[in-house]
This record gives structure tokens, C-alpha cells and sequence, in this order.
């Protein structure tokens, strides 16, 4: 079906159909009305027919079984996985005990000093703050093991990011190659990451870290190349004209000119791989990420979140300090910089000798807070007097049924009783009419192979999640969005909590949703709702204010008033900038959506979780597969078409 | 301004066409005619530098972009198409059409026209910035063209440096380190090129300012710069691209003023690039004009103003206030006898507006005086004739450049 819609837009239309998105849903129409018969015909069923299916249970169990079995025979195995294997365990192990060994009061000086060399005094109490925070929480010991891991995996995600990106950045070949590929990654929930690697590393530390690096790694290649090619090309010229070798123009002038970029990567890189070194507790990442995999377990509320506030402090912390590195860079350097780093280095290194020598390397226990209990208190608490019978308003819990019972039921019940056909046909004509044939049949094809793969049911489940959720992050964010950017002072006030809510990771969100809404398939679209809100209203709020002032102007020159403005003219011209919010919101509710599986969102992110559990890789890996296409698919669907002219449709 | 002989020979100027949106003006045969220049009275070459080898030589050069660029010079039918007739049949585009000229040394050689004519692309293939599709240049002597890298990386550090019309600075070093930049590319020690380039960074004015960043200072103070970088590494040729069009008016005149005080001071040799006709009066020796990527008119700012070699020309050099750029020599008249014992003296290469002036303090006409011998005079008639332009026909019989329209 999908290739005879691609060939469509070359068949004559009459003249009378002028616009562009009916021509190309007639042209769907047609197509279908000649095929659907036909397969109707041929597989009569309401889903996906077992005819179209292949099974590849089977086979994967095989090659899961075989890998298992040569593990520590094969050549494969000996001389490759295995020695990176050992490498990252190596690498891990040596920074943890580094850590350790430099106790509680050695690190948290040298993380308060790095800061302070690299952001001001702030930052520097702030990171010193976290820290004891961390400790305090009784959290040391796991805040020190996610951080070993996630030293490791940055590292080797920014050296492999960044040879990726200098690659890209002075090839064209390499560039137009690497280009997709990474856009794709960009767009795919860390959960598909997860089961590739343990097929092949098994559960542990090297499978978590190379996870890390996969998913962590792209955004770094990304912005490196972006670097490169965006420098100013007269500068070079420049350059050029002063008889530079290749090397010194690439040492002296396009890494230098990268250097915003190159920062903003490793922002990036860090900010996901401490989101991927918290997920990967899934597959055996120990640290912070496995308190609270194991807390959500159990619905332990208080434990989990005492594991949940070092991670999320560890990411404030992470993000300002290298975004205030990055716009640190313009000015000008201070006198005896260098003299500064020694005086922090030594101070640092006095910290940790004067911890060791007085045999304070491990944190207290006698300091530590236990939060847990306190708050599982509290959550008891707002069960019994919140959940439900709250006068008037109803209880979390009756919110959470009846958006259950309301909303996603209906929604997923649409979805399955639908038949597959019309699903494939309403993905094309909507990737059809936002993009391309060309977006249109990467969807069609993706939400086909979801049907081949068998995980049908599964998936449209997990679809209806991500309508529902996005749905609502939608309306919300469009309605804040638009207040913000109307108002100044809603901006101010909406801009820090924006900038807290982004940078913490997917898994966090987890947390308080478990505790409003106890576990199901609400919370898990509510955490996906609060998950995509910042982006879909940041998004927002800027595609509103970048609206060419003088557009404004001259509409309320001729006296239109305020709703007229926003309707027509801001939102018009801030289409690209929704449509990219849309796109944004769909891609981070589906990684949530899938996160949720945690906590009983079941559907695809269960299938991965149940198959890591029970060691069943080949519903997990099909799963995984399912994740990726569904991933594909919603991406293209909302990808607007780029203004230019093209051939063709 | 014009110091340099006006009889010299000029180069070819080759007629019209290239870039895509102009289009031609009829002709479109490519035609050089040597330019000849004498005036009544003087056909002596009045050179005061002996003619030396060229720095620059350009012949026949040209510059295709698009798909199997070379066919186009190579084939004569090409070669002699309309730009949008050459876009059509091959999707190519000449930006420099069969261009010819030398740059002497000392000189300031001018390449002006608007946007789209050439110019740019014609100053990068002088060091291969930009690879010509054919032609040759060379430089004293050297075929730039079959330079290898390590031969033209030479080229390029130690004989002809640029400054660019954005200035081309590297935002993360300092005024210091950007002037230094050549030498330490060079393989210059740390101290001795960070002495040299204080040095370039006074001269250009900018003293106290070494240790700020690009981005905190001015546009005209971010250009000295460029222009220090350049003179940093003690260049053969400077070239400039459009060096001052993205700054002030005044702070361009500044600019000019500049150029033309370095230019006196060290007698380096410049090729400036401008769209700007009053930038290029005022500073060049010579002036190449560009079309469509053909030099349609190459001569002394007089020449251009004082006979232009086509319509396009004359459209162009309209407004210019002619009294300031002709000199007295092209609107003399022979002198009768009693004339050429009395009135004012003048230097043959006084201008008009000098000669305004005399004339209308002692009321009598003129002489133009070479040492003792009277060249000619200037009356009332002939210098309202230079101002309202109308002995155009006696300065054009005189034979200044015959231009193909």
C-alpha cells in the first residue's frame, strides 16, 4: 500500500483541486479504496492478521541462547567484547575507588572548586551544597558510583562524539551519512538502547555504560559538526589567505570557532548520560538509579525519592556548571587564571589528605537523614486523605480512574478495534499532509513493521498512552505558552522552573507521579505530560516572541485586537515553531510513555522490563524493535515539511 | 590622486558579461583594445618611476563555477555567450570573464564595480582562494597557477596578504595574538612575533587596545586589526576586498585616509577592491572597472571620468564632480603666444578645481607649466567645459581609451 501512495503525487490531478493536502488525501482515498478491499479480502480480521506476522521470537532466542553460550569461548567475544568489556569495568572501577579514595569532604571540595574556577561563587556553594545534600540523604555511596560511571561514559561519549562530529564537520560524504543516522538516534527513547547492548554484553556495569555512550554520544557528534561547518567563512578564508596548513586551520581556527558548540555538546552529553546512567539500573547500573528502580519496585515513595533528590541535584548542579563554562567563554580572561586552577587544585588536594588523615573518608552514618520514612508518612498520608473522597474535586486517585476509564480506555479500544488498514492509512495522510511522501512512507513502513514484528496490541496501547498524553501536554503547553510569551512577568516567573524541569532525567518524573497517583497507566502519561511540558512551552513561548515585531505592529496599527493579534498573525507565524513543539512534546512523551512501563503503564515498556527481568531477551528485544518503529513513526508523522521547493509532491 | 603616467599603456579591458542576474549590454565579443593615451601638447611618456616588471600579471583569466567548468573558456561559442544564456545552456556561471591587467609595483590598482561583477572572486584567484578555471597570473615572474601547496602556502604567508570586507578576526584572541597570527603560523617564536605584531598594532593606531577581544572593539578599530594582521607579516602585495564598505562614513574616509598614509609611508604595492567609485577615485593609481566578470574600462581615475569607454561607464562616473578628478592637462588648449608669457602657472597634473580657482582670482587664463615650458592654457571656457562636461569631444579625440560599448 505504502509504495503505491508514494507514486501518487505523479498521476495528473484535475484542475479544480487546487489545494495541495485535499489532492494528496484523495490520492490516499483512491489508493486505498483499490486495496483495502483487496486485503480485506484476502486476511479478513480486525488487527493485525497473523498471516502478515513472522515470528521473531525464535530465531532470537537462538542467537540470545548462542551468545550466551560463547560468551566466554567465542574469538568474537575473547578478543573484542570482551576486552572492552573489561576496559569500561576497569575505567569504572579505578574512578570509583579514586572517588573513595579522595572521601566525601575531598570531593565535595573539588567539585565546589571546579566550580568555582569555571562559574563564580553561586555555582560553587551550590555545588558544595548538593553534594553534602547527597550525603545527607545517606546517599554517598550510590551518588559516587552513578558519578564513576558517568565519568566514564562521558568520556568515552565525548571522544566518540566528537571524532563522529569532526568526521561530519569536514566531510560532506561523512556528514550526509552520519547525518540521519544521528538525527534518528535523536529521536529514539533510551529504552531501545538497552537490550541490543545486554544481548551482547550481558547485565552489568559495561552493558550500562556502552548504553550510555550510544545514547549520550549523538548529541556530541551532532553539535561538533554543527561547529565546524557553521564557522564563519570569511574568517577562515581568512585564515586560508595567511598560508595555513589543513592542521593549523583545524587546530587555530575551526575548533576554536566550535567552541560554543563543542561546550553545548558536552552539556548535552552530560545532561543525557546521567539520564541514561540512571535508567540503565535496569540493566544492572547500580548507583542512584538502581535506589530508585528498586524503590518504585516496592512503592517505596520515600526511598525513592531520597535516591531521586542526589539525582536530580547532581543534573542542576551538572547543567549549570557547564552552561555557565559555555558563557563564560566570550569574555574576557581574568588575570592569573592559570594561578586561580593551581590555588583550587591544591586546596582540593589539602581537603582530601586532611579527610583521609583524620579518618573521615566514609560519610558518617551518624549524619545521614532517613527522609524515607518521614515521607512514605506523608504519601500514607495524602492516600488516605487525598487519593479520594476529597469534597467537591474528587481524590488523585479518582482523577487518575476516571482519566483511565474517560480518556485512555476509549482511546485504546478506538485503536485496536480499528482496523489495521485504516491505521497505516490515517498515518499516511497525516505524515502525508504536515511532511513529505518520503516521511509519509518512512511512517507507514515503520507502523508496518510493528504490525510484522507482532507486537500490534502492545504497541497501539503504548500508542493511545502517548495520544492521550500528548493531547494534554498539548493543550496545556500551547496555553501557558501563549501566556508566557504575552506576559513578561509569567515568563520570569515560569523561566526557573522551566530550566529545573528540564534538566532533570526521564526517570525522576517517576517519583512524585507514584506517590499522587499510586501506580497504572495515568501516572505514567501524567509523568510523561510533566516530562514534555517545559520543552512543548518553551518551544512555545519563543516561536511567539520571535514573531517579526513589525508584523505585530502593523496589525495593531490597523487596530486589531489582542485576540486577533495572537490569532492572526502571532500564530500563523509562529506555525514552524508549533509544529516543532508538537514534534518535541511526541518524541519526549514517548520516551516517558515507555519509562512508564515501571509503574504499570505496561504495554511496550513492560515487554522490556519483563523481558530484562526474566531474562527472556526475545520479547524484549522485539519489544525494543516495536519501541524504535513506534519512535520512527511518530517522529516523521509530526515532522513539518522543510519550506523549500521541491520536486514532486 | 592619479600620480602614475597617464600615457602608459593600459591594459586590455575585455568587454562584458558574466553573473547570472545582469544582463549584457549588446556586445559580447570579447575585443582588447590597447589604450592608448596622448594629449595635445604632451605625447611624452612622463613617467617618473621607470617602468618596472609587473608584480601581478593577469592574462586571459577566468572563472567558471558550475558543472565541467572548463569547457567554457576553451570553447570560443561558450566563451561569447550572455550570462543567462551561458546559465541556461550549460548551468554555469563566468564570474570572471578573460580578464588581463598587471599590477605595477607601487601602485594602487583598483578593481571597482557593483555587486556581482567579479571583483571579489577576481582578487581570491590572485593566491588561489579561489582556483581559476583558466588563464595565467603570475607573480614577479612565477606562475601562480602550477604552484604546488608548500610553494603557494609561501605565496600566501609571505608575499600577498588580504584584509577582508568582514575582517575575517578570530574572535577568541586577542588584538596582540590576531596580528601575530601570520608569524605564528609562519613558525615565528612566541616573543619575537608578539614584538613584531606591537609594532604593526601602533602603527595602525590601535595602541593600548592589544590586549582586548574583536568582539570589543569597533568596526573600523576591528578592521585596523585586519589591516595590521596583514602588514604583520610584511607582505609583497596587500589585497583588499571590499576592506571598508561594511563601515561608517566617517570612519571609512578614516580608513582611506589610512590606506593612503601607509601607502606613502612604505610604497607598498595594493590591489583594493571597492563598489565604491569615489573610494576608487580617491585612492587608486589605476582602476579596473568590472562588468558581468569583464573589466569594461582599466585607466587613471581621469581616464575613467574624463572618457568613458561606454554607456555604462558614463552612467556610472555621472555624478562624480569632475573638476576634482581631471587635471588641467586634458582641458588645456594650445596656447597663443601672448598667452604663454603671462597669467598664473599650473602644474600639468593640477586639478580643474585648482585651476578654477587661479583663474578666477587673476581673471586671466591659465598657463599649465612643465618646469619652464609652457605646455598650454586653461581659460574660463575650457574649465566650465570640464565641469559641465561638455569638451567630452575634445578629450575623446584626444584619444584616451576607445572603448568597444
Amino acid at each position: 500500500m505504502a509504495t503505491v501512495t508514494t507514486a501518487a503525487p505523479r498521476i495528473a490531478v484535475p484542475g479544480v483541486l487546487k489545494r495541495p493536502g485535499i489532492r494528496k488525501l484523495l490520492l490516499l482515498a483512491l489508493v486505498a479504496a483499490i486495496l483495502v478491499p483487496l486485503a480485506d479480502a484476502r486476511w479478513a480480521s480486525g488487527t493485525w492478521p497473523a498471516a502478515l506476522t513472522v515470528d521473531f521470537t525464535e530465531p532470537l532466542t537462538k542467537a540470545s541462547v548462542w551468545i550466551i553460550d560463547n560468551r566466554d569461548s567465542h574469538p568474537l567475544f575473547l578478543y573484542f567484547f570482551g576486552h572492552i568489556s573489561n576496559a569500561v569495568v576497569l575505567c569504572v572501577r579505578a574512578v570509583y575507588l579514586v572517588l573513595l579514595a579522595a572521601g566525601w569532604a575531598g570531593v565535595t571540595a573539588a567539585a565546589s572548586l571546579v566550580a568555582w574556577r569555571v562559574a563564580g561563587f553561586r555555582l560553587a556553594a551550590g555545588t558544595g551544597i548538593a553534594f553534602l545534600a547527597c550525603g545527607f540523604l545517606g546517599m554517598w555511596i550510590p551518588t559516587m558510583q552513578t558519578l564513576a560511571l558517568m565519568v566514564v561514559a562521558v568520556l568515552a561519549s565525548v571522544a566518540v562524539g566528537a571524532l563522529l562530529g569532526l568526521a561530519a564537520g569536514l566531510s560532506d560524504r561523512m556528514d550526509k551519512i552520519l547525518r540521519p543516522v544521528l538525527d534518528t538516534m535523536q529521536v529514539l527513547p533510551a529504552y531501545a538502547y538497552l537490550l541490543p547492548v545486554v544481548l551482547v554484553f550481558g547485565m552489568g556495569v559495561p552493558a550500562a555504560v556502552l548504553a550510555t555512550v550510544v545514547y549520550a554520544a549523538p548529541p556530541m557528534a551532532r553539535l561538533t559538526a554543527l561547529g565546524l561547518r557553521g564557522a564563519d567563512k570569511e574568517v577562515l578564508e581568512a585564515v586560508e589567505s595567511l598560508g595555513t596548513t589543513a592542521r593549523q586551520r583545524l587546530l587555530t581556527a575551526r575548533i576554536p570557532l566550535a567552541r560554543k558548540e563543542l561546550l553545548l555538546g558536552l552539556n548535552q552529553t552530560i545532561m543525557m548520560a546521567l539520564s541514561m546512567a540512571v535508567i540503565a539500573s535496569v540493566i544492572g547500573a547500580g548507583g542512584l538509579g538502581d535506589r530508585v528502580y528498586q524503590a518504585l519496585g516496592s512503592v517505596d515513595v520515600g526511598a525513592a525519592l531520597a535516591a531521586g533528590i542526589p539525582i536530580v541535584l547532581l543534573a542542576v548542579v551538572l547543567d549549570r556548571v557547564t552552561g555557565a563554562a559555555g558563557e563564560a567563554l566570550g569574555d574576557e580572561p581574568r588575570p592569573g587564571g592559570r594561578a586561580r586552577w593551581l590555588y583550587a587544585l591544591v586546596a582540593a588536594v589539602a581537603v582530601a589528605v586532611a579527610g583521609r588523615l583524620a579518618g573521615r573518608l566514609d560519610w558518617p552514618d551518624a549524619w545521614a537523614l532517613n527522609i524515607a520514612q518521614p515521607v512514605n508518612r506523608a504519601v500514607d498520608w495524602m492516600t488516605d486523605h487525598l487519593y479520594s473522597g476529597v469534597p467537591v474535586i474528587g481524590g488523585t486517585a479518582d482523577w487518575a480512574a476516571h482519566f483511565t476509564t474517560w480518556v485512555l480506555d476509549p482511546v485504546r479500544d478506538t485503536l485496536q478495534w480499528l482496523p489495521r488498514w485504516s491505521v497505516l492509512l490515517i498515518v499516511a495522510a497525516l505524515a502525508w499532509l504536515i511532511g513529505t511522501w518520503r516521511t509519509a512512507l518512512t511512517a507507514v513502513l515503520a507502523m508496518a513493521a510493528i504490525g510484522v514484528l507482532g507486537v500490534w496490541t502492545p504497541s497501539l496501547d503504548t500508542l493511545s498512552q502517548v495520544l492521550a498524553a500528548v493531547a494534554v501536554t498539548l493543550v496545556l503547553g500551547f496555553a501557558t505558552g501563549i501566556a508566557a510569551a504575552r506576559s513578561d512577568r509569567v515568563e520570569r516567573l515560569l523561566r526557573p522552573v522551566l530550566d529545573v524541569f528540564q534538566t532533570m532525567p526521564q526517570f525522576v518524573y517517576l517519583i512524585p507521579v507514584v506517590a499522587l497517583f499510586g501506580v497504572g497507566r495515568a501516572p505514567a502519561v501524567a509523568a510523561a505530560v510533566v516530562y514534555a511540558l517545559p520543552a512543548v512551552v518553551r518551544i512555545t513561548t519563543q516561536g511567539l516572541r520571535q514573531v517579526d515585531p513589525a508584523a505585530l505592529e502593523s496589525a495593531r496599527s490597523l487596530g486589531a485586537t489582542p485576540a486577533q493579534q495572537l490569532r492572526q498573525v502571532q500564530l500563523p507565524l509562529a506555525r514552524p515553531a508549533l509544529l516543532l513543539a508538537v514534534n518535541q512534546g511526541v518524541v519526549l512523551v514517548l520516551a516517558v510513555v515507555i519509562i512508564g512501563g515501571l509503574v504499570g503503564g505496561g504495554a511496550l515498556g513492560y515487554e522490556v522490563v519483563a523481558g530484562l527481568a526474566q531474562g527472556d531477551l526475545a520479547t524484549g528485544l522485539v519489544a525494543g524493535a516495536a519501541i524504535v518503529c513506534l519512535g520512527l513513526m511518530l517522529d516523521r508523522v509530526t515532522q513539518p515539511t522543510e519550506r523549500r521547493a521541491k520536486k514532486g509532491a | 590622486m592619479s600620480t602614475t603616467p597617464q600615457n602608459t599603456t593600459n591594459e586590455t579591458s575585455t568587454p562584458e558579461t558574466s553573473t547570472p542576474e545582469t544582463s549584457t549590454s549588446g556586445t559580447s565579443t570579447p575585443e582588447n583594445s590597447i589604450l592608448e593615451v596622448s594629449t595635445p601638447g604632451t605625447s611624452t611618456p612622463e613617467t617618473r618611476k621607470p617602468p618596472t616588471a609587473p608584480v601581478f600579471s593577469v592574462e586571459g583569466l577566468w572563472k567558471v563555477f558550475g558543472p565541467k567548468a572548463h569547457r567554457v573558456p576553451a570553447d570560443p561559442e561558450l566563451a561569447a555567450l550572455a550570462p543567462a544564456e551561458l546559465r541556461t545552456r550549460t548551468g554555469c556561471t563566468a564570474a570572471v570573464r578573460d580578464v588581463s591587467f598587471d599590477v605595477r609595483k607601487g601602485e594602487v590598482f583598483v578593481v571597482m564595480g557593483l555587486s556581482g561583477s567579479g571583483k571579489s572572486t577576481l582578487v581570491r584567484c590572485l593566491t588561489r582562494l579561489i582556483e581559476p578555471t583558466a588563464g595565467t597570473i603570475a607573480i614577479d615572474g612565477e606562475d601562480v597557477r602550477a604552484m604546488d601547496k608548500t610553494r603557494l602556502r609561501e605565496l600566501r604567508r609571505h608575499r600577498a596578504a588580504m584584509v577582508f570586507q568582514h575582517f575575517g578576526l578570530l574572535p577568541h584572541r586577542t588584538v596582540l595574538d590576531n596580528v601575530a597570527y601570520g608569524l605564528e603560523i609562519q613558525g615565528v617564536g612566541k616573543a619575537e612575533r608578539r614584538e613584531r605584531a606591537a609594532e604593526v598594532v601602533a602603527k595602525v593606531g590601535l595602541e593600548g587596545m592589544e590586549h582586548r577581544r574583536p568582539g570589543q572593539l569597533s568596526g573600523g578599530q576591528r578592521q585596523r586589526v585586519g589591516l595590521a594582521r596583514a602588514l604583520a607579516v610584511d607582505p609583497e602585495v596587500l589585497l583588499f576586498d571590499e576592506p571598508f564598505s561594511a563601515l561608517d562614513p566617517l570612519i571609512r574616509r578614516d580608513m582611506q585616509e589610512e590606506v593612503v598614509r601607509l601607502h606613502r609611508e612604505e610604497g607598498r604595492t595594493m590591489v583594493f577592491i571597492t563598489h565604491d567609485l569615489s573610494e576608487a577615485l580617491k585612492l587608486g593609481d589605476r582602476i579596473a572597472l568590472m562588468r558581468d566578470g569583464r573589466v569594461v574600462q582599466l585607466g587613471t581615475p581621469e581616464e575613467i571620468v574624463g572618457s568613458p569607454a561606454d554607456d555604462y561607464v558614463r552612467e556610472f562616473v555621472r555624478d562624480v564632480p569632475r573638476e576634482q578628478v581631471m587635471t588641467v592637462r586634458t582641458a588645456m588648449r594650445t596656447a597663443s603666444a601672448d598667452e604663454a608669457g603671462s597669467g598664473p602657472a599650473l602644474a600639468p597634473d593640477a586639478t580643474v578645481s585648482e585651476a578654477i580657482e587661479a583663474v578666477a582670482r587673476t581673471g586671466a587664463p591659465a598657463r599649465v607649466m612643465d618646469g619652464a615650458r609652457c605646455l598650454g592654457v586653461v581659460d574660463h571656457e575650457r574649465l566650465l567645459g570640464v565641469v559641465a562636461g561638455t569638451e567630452q569631444g575634445a578629450v575623446a579625440g584626444a584619444g584616451k581609451s576607445k572603448e568597444v560599448a
